[in-house]
């Protein structure tokens, strides 16, 4: 799981751990400045999309 | 996990500089300035001061985990301009760099400043031109301007953390391109911290830290309480990482100050003891956020953390990293740390 500005980061670093493909969830960027409530709300937008990832069926 | 090669490719290059620079930029091998190439055999004068294989692993280095075999380090301290006796010297940076506790993982990719600042100590400071007294922060001798550049090319070209990539400083520092110097041992009065860390005092070491930056410190007061308490309160600034974590923040005493803290009969525990009990900041002091991530950062450790309680810069008195260089003046350095990084001190050779 990474924020918008960490996807390059992300899929490089999967690429060097061998795994190219490893699909990421991707939450937008900045978090720092959100309130409770609004990463509440981005939380429950990602949730299904991460069950997913886990469960291998992304 | 996967490691890339273990033996270095030989790659036909322009002979001309010029050409070999843009060839080397076109591939991102360097750092912006002239690169020095790599031929066999420069790179051969580099591996004979070291009695290893040229494919031993050092370590393997994140975040792109390349293998920093003998021989790629070689590679890249001919790339920054070294002289071949820095090879024993950069085997045991990366070595030191590679301990779990430095978090290169995280120095490598955050968006934090943070660079590798290199001190050495012992013998190997004098032979490999390594100054630690008049600008050893800035330019001029040879061993402080290659060595650190030699490990931001390695950091770069073997870890991975180009920038921008995964190198994700949001304007990253000036020592990113080379942050190397020496203590000025025959100029402290305390025990170097090669000592002080347990070597012998003609053993030769290298140290790593991961400072945020550097800020000046000019007094010219000659009360040891009063520098002491300046330093302090330039310590406690609240968005400092050392803050919100527990840090491992650090101080370059210029050797008149330290001089003047020594006569006043401080030993150099006392005085971590003194600037860890005088720095300690009203959590209150920082922005709501940080404060309320510094609650739940540093719950186990200081229990319920309200605004008015004082937090300690670093979680033992210990953790305060001193080192005196520099030459005459009356400017001491503060630099505040990553937080999530202890230093790390290997043997050199």
């Amino acid at each position: 799981m990474v924020s918008t500005a960490f996807v390059t980061l992300g899929k490089a670093q999967a690429k060097a751990l061998g795994h190219p493909d490893l699909p990421l969830a991707v939450i937008p960027h900045p978090f720092g400045r959100r309130t409770r409530d609004e990463v509440r709300g981005i939380a429950e937008q990602c949730v299904a999309e991460i069950v997913k990832l886990v469960e291998g069926k992304a | 996990m996967s490691v890339t090669s273990t033996r270095a490719v030989f790659v036909e290059a322009p002979d001309d500089l010029d050409e070999f620079n843009r060839f080397c930029e076109e591939r991102r091998w360097g750092d912006g300035l002239p690169l020095v190439p790599p031929t066999q055999e420069r790179v051969r004068r580099m591996l004979a001061t070291v009695n290893r294989q040229p494919d031993e692993i050092i370590a393997v280095i994140p975040p792109g985990f390349g293998a920093a075999t003998v021989e790629h380090i070689a590679i890249n301290a001919v790339l920054a301009g070294c002289t071949p006796d820095c090879m024993p010297t950069l085997i045991a940076a990366v070595d030191a760099m590679s301990a779990r506790e430095f978090n290169l993982q995280g120095i490598q990719t955050t968006t934090n400043p943070v660079a590798v600042w290199l001190v050495i100590n012992g013998p190997a400071a004098q032979t490999l031109g390594v100054g630690g007294g008049k600008n050893c922060l800035g330019q001029g001798a040879r061993g402080n301007a290659t060595l650190g550049r030699a490990l931001r090319l390695i950091m770069q070209n073997i870890g991975g953390a180009l920038p921008g990539d995964m190198d994700r400083a949001t304007q990253g520092q000036p020592a990113k391109y080379s942050f190397c110097c020496a203590e000025n041992e025959e100029a402290s009065p305390w025990e170097p911290l090669h000592v002080e860390r347990g070597f012998a005092r003609d053993d030769s070491t290298v140290t790593v830290v991961g400072p945020a930056g550097t800020t000046n410190m000019n007094t010219h007061d000659k009360n040891a309480d009063e520098v002491i308490r300046v330093f302090a309160e330039t310590m406690a600034h609240p968005p400092s990482n050392d803050y919100w974590i527990g840090g491992e923040p650090w101080i370059v005493v210029c050797p008149e100050h330290a001089e003047i803290i020594h006569q006043a009969g401080y030993s150099k525990a006392a005085l971590k003891q003194a600037l860890w009990q005088q720095s300690k900041m009203r959590a209150g002091r920082m922005a709501g956020k940080d404060f309320e991530r510094t609650r739940y950062s540093r719950r186990g450790e200081l229990g319920e953390i309200g605004p008015d309680t004082m937090l300690p810069i670093s979680v033992k008195p210990e953790e305060i990293g001193i080192v005196v260089a520099g030459g005459p003046g009356t400017h001491s350095v503060y630099l505040p740390s990553f937080g999530d990084m202890r230093s790390v001190t290997r043997r050199i050779g």
